[in-house]
């Protein structure tokens, strides 16, 4: 970078020296304008990198970074879930994360789930579920409603980033110790306002359905790269399967 | 500005090329570390929850 850079000023300094002013018996420095000019190129080209830095930091190493440490963190959780298996199902521990999202289409294995959806939590790789501005009800209460969740399109592990590869009909499946609960996508939303809040509600009637069920509402943003609007993927829960001693996957997933 | 650097870096051609490129690391470590972090949430790139605000 800096070597270019002063190619450029070196050479601003030679045509400034050769054009302005009458010709001089001894070598002199470049006059104020050539200076001028030099200095405002360096700081264009400086400006240039700086920017393409940027791209550089926002579409790989956030992700370097941000699936690092969703790596450790499921990791974790995995290893607890090993521990407490003698014990049975007990409380759900929602500290570390809640269990993984497994989605075929998205082509990026498991996406740890933790809770909540800011920026602190997503930036870690992971995918979230709501507690604002509705709460999203877990899975593994067996209630009906809505299990809301959001990751990044890109960069920080960039974990929906091939939303837009679901179909209808296509399972997306969550891992818990004790439960995989297989969804089925039957409702996209392709691009809504990020104020359209709706979505999340505990019965999606945007996605057409009217009666309380078991859903799953993906959210991430759209278009790629940028954040302009919301894309919204529904899901309805299909049925619940017991893990088994070899946590052998549903057969969606094999 | 790149030229006045160069010019007030000890040493020859090779060690100042050399200070240069740790220089270089340096900033771009200091961007990756800190500003690019910082800058993040200011730029409308990265929301992908809906809310109310």
């Amino acid at each position: 970078m800096a070597r270019t850079a002063d190619g450029t000023g070196e050479q601003a300094r030679q045509d400034g020296g050769a054009t302005g002013g009458p010709p001089a018996p001894v070598r002199r420095g470049p006059g104020p304008v050539a200076l001028a000019v030099s200095l405002f190129g360096e700081l264009l080209i400086t400006a240039g990198v700086l920017l393409g830095l940027f791209v550089v930091y926002s579409l790989w190493w956030t992700n370097v970074v941000a699936d690092r440490e969703a790596g450790r963190q499921a990791d974790k959780v995995r290893e607890q879930w090993n521990h407490d298996g003698t014990a049975g199902p007990g409380a759900l521990d929602t500290k570390g994360g809640i269990g993984f999202l497994h989605v075929p289409a998205l082509g990026n294995g498991e996406v740890l789930v933790e809770k909540g959806t800011s920026t602190s939590v997503l930036d870690n790789g992971v995918a979230g579920y709501y507690t604002d501005p509705a709460k999203a009800v877990l899975p593994t209460s067996g209630k009906k409603g809505n299990f809301t969740l959001a990751a990044h399109r890109d960069g920080h592990g960039a974990k929906f980033h091939n939303i837009d590869k679901l179909r209808k009909g296509d399972p997306v499946v969550f891992e818990t110790r004790d439960d995989w609960y297989v969804y089925k996508v039957y409702a996209i939303l392709p691009e809504t306002s990020k104020f359209n809040v709706n979505v999340l509600s505990q019965i999606p009637r945007e996605s057409g359905r009217t009666r309380a069920g078991h859903y799953i509402t993906l959210t991430t943003c759209t278009p790629v790269y940028t954040s302009r609007y919301r894309y919204v993927v529904w899901g309805e829960l299909d049925r619940v399967q017991k893990v088994d001693a070899r946590r052998t996957p549903p057969k969606e997933l094999r | 500005m790149y030229g006045w650097i160069w010019r007030h870096l000890p040493g020859n051609a090779w060690v100042r090329a050399l200070i240069s490129l740790v220089l270089v690391v340096a900033v771009v470590y200091a961007l990756f570390q800190y500003v690019f972090p910082w800058a993040e949430p200011l730029l409308p790139f990265n929301d992908v929850t809906v809310d109310n605000q």
